[in-house]
């Protein structure tokens, strides 16, 4: 089978976003593989692993700094990865959808991958766009948000939550899947997988970026959140102030 | 002429409140708006009759009441919504925030070459412009769309009231051309629905606990305190990663955002990204031994105190005063 991930890099969560000068500082900020990409690139290598002579190839779209996060890729058990190389800094999640388009289209060029892993969203902005509309541009079915996959004959069975219960869906390649957290627990690396994953290559794709972005970001600002808190002297006193002043039950 | 559809989503056969609330927010959007119009869709069998009284304002519901789409089908769905879209000129398409609709609006945007705006906290009708928090919670951002037409899935909202409100939905039944011969994959074989409470999501009162509950036993407080006020259990983070309750319960960054109308906070310091998940919360009370924990920036009403303390003293008072009822 041959199987795409794509994997991008975000801000560590427990690092603090400072503010200098009005605008985001991310100066001091450790930036670390989307942990959600980290799920969808386990999967992917768990499906390589049940089916003989797959090939997981994983496509990102990062800048020239992010060694650690392609490294990184390699070690969990990609066979290779693909830096995406843009001509300028991509602004939207539509953007981003046709370069990593046009990254997978020209590496398999005689069709589509069999499996395209993605991770549900990136941890930064949160938009979780790009799964779907790069399956739409690719013209592939997509599951978004799996939280479990089989093979089974001539489908992949995949589950994903909504509201209150468990949809139960079966797909047919190719697809593309994004991973919801608790799809699995990526693997610890091992020395091994380390020395392994230096024999394994980086590529860089350059690509010129045509498209306008269908969404454009015009500010950022921190978050005040300062609500007046009353103390309540006891349980008795909260429930008279919901029920009666608040008429909540 | 401004034309708004809205995307309402059944199940099994009953329209979500969460689409019902997206409705009468696009009404109100709609109301600033010169000659703008409102036009619901609805894909799958449904009893519309329920919905005098609930959804606002006056418009025309297209409703595809086709069995095969009782289950959620990508590319059924897409192409009927593509079809009434065009078909009826209209200018933006909004979703309540769904796990549909994240899956099937970034593909419409796709498909209608139509800028997506997702989790919009609030939708600026002038300016068409919305914000949303990013960044793990910590910062909010704003977007402006770029093209013609608009995509909007909006942020789950409290409902103002309860009360009946004012205006008459023409149902117009629609024959879907949407079907192939073929089966189309992905294919939903079945949703199996969880018994009990109502989801996190959906939920008017949440009961959530954090890393002071100390363990899965503490939510038992937490459950006879949702059940007693007919709500939902939720989790932080810190709760789900130790394993006391699943990641279907966990509300923040990455788990759910919720509107209920009443929050409580209980053993819960209030991580940035938790805070995120509870911005539209009604309500917030506020449960912790430690007066100095974020989670008091938000909260409306605090009960200092040991969760294991307070929580059995909070459940007398209540039944105490349900018994009076």
């Amino acid at each position: 089978m041959n199987i795409a991930v794509c994997v991008c890099q975000v801000p560590d969560t427990a690092s603090v976003i400072g503010y200098v000068d009005g605008a985001i500082d991310r100066s001091r900020v450790n930036e670390v593989m989307n942990p959600y990409d980290e799920y969808a690139l386990e999967e992917a290598v768990l499906v390589k692993e049940r089916f003989e002579g797959s090939i997981v190839t994983v496509f990102s779209l990062v800048p020239d700094s992010a060694k650690e996060v392609l490294r990184k890729a390699l070690t969990m058990g990609a066979d290779r990865v693909v830096r995406v190389s843009c001509s300028e800094e991509v602004s939207d999640p539509f953007q981003t959808a046709q370069m990593l388009s046009r990254a997978i289209s020209s590496f398999y060029p005689t069709g589509l991958p069999d499996l395209v892993f993605c991770g549900k969203q990136s941890t930064d902005f949160q938009s979780a766009q790009v799964p779907s509309m790069l399956a739409e541009i690719l013209g592939m079915a997509s599951v978004s948000g799996i939280t479990s996959l089989r093979a089974s004959g001539d489908f992949f069975r995949v589950e994903r939550e909504v509201e209150g219960g468990i949809e139960y869906i079966d797909v047919t390649c190719p697809a593309l899947l994004s991973a919801e957290k608790g799809l699995n627990e990526p693997r610890n690396t091992s020395i091994r997988a380390v020395m392994e994953a230096r024999k394994k290559s980086i590529d860089i794709l350059e690509l010129n970026l045509h498209d306008e972005p269908y969404v454009v970001m015009t500010g950022l600002q921190p978050i005040e959140r300062k609500k007046t808190c009353c103390i309540v002297p006891d349980e008795h006193e909260l429930v008279r102030i919901l029920s009666h002043e608040c008429n909540l039950f | 002429m401004n034309k708004f559809l809205v995307f309402l989503e059944q199940r099994e056969g009953i329209v979500k409140q969460a689409s019902i609330n997206a409705w009468n927010r696009v009404q109100e959007l709609a109301v600033l708006q010169a000659n703008s119009v409102v036009t619901g869709i609805l894909a799958g069998p449904a009893d519309t009759r329920q919905l005098d009284g609930r959804m606002a304002g006056y418009g025309v519901l297209y409703h595809a009441g086709d069995k095969r789409l009782r289950l959620y089908h990508q590319e059924y769905y897409t192409r009927f919504v593509e079809d009434i879209f065009n078909r009826e000129r209209c200018s933006a398409l909004y979703f309540a925030d769904t796990a549909l609709s994240r899956d099937l609006a970034p593909r419409l945007s796709v498909r209608l070459q139509a800028s997506l705006l997702s989790g919009c906290t609030t939708a600026d009708a002038d300016r068409a412009g919305v914000s949303r928090p990013v960044y793990s919670g910590s910062s909010l951002a704003f977007f402006v769309p770029e093209r013609q037409p608009r995509i909007y899935i909006l942020s789950s909202c409290a409902p103002k009231s309860s009360d009946p409100v004012e205006g008459h939905i023409n149902v117009i039944d629609v024959v879907p051309q949407c079907f192939t011969a073929e089966d189309i994959f992905p294919v939903v074989r079945q949703i199996v629905m969880r018994e009990g409470p109502p989801d996190v999501a959906e939920a008017r009162i949440i009961v959530a606990g954090g890393r002071g509950m100390g363990g899965a036993e503490g939510f038992t407080l937490l459950e006879q305190l949702a059940l007693l006020l007919g709500g939902a259990v939720g989790a932080s983070r810190a709760a789900v990663d130790e394993g006391w309750r699943p990641h279907a319960d966990q509300i923040g960054q990455t788990g759910k955002t919720v509107a209920p109308a009443l929050y409580f906070a209980c053993g819960i310091s209030g991580a940035v990204q938790h805070l995120a998940g509870i911005g539209s919360a009604g309500i917030v009370v506020a449960i912790n031994s430690d007066p100095h924990a974020p989670i008091f920036n938000v909260a409306d009403y605090a009960l200092i105190g040991d969760v294991h303390i307070v929580l059995p003293k909070l459940l007398d008072s209540l039944q105490e005063f349900l018994k009076k009822q």
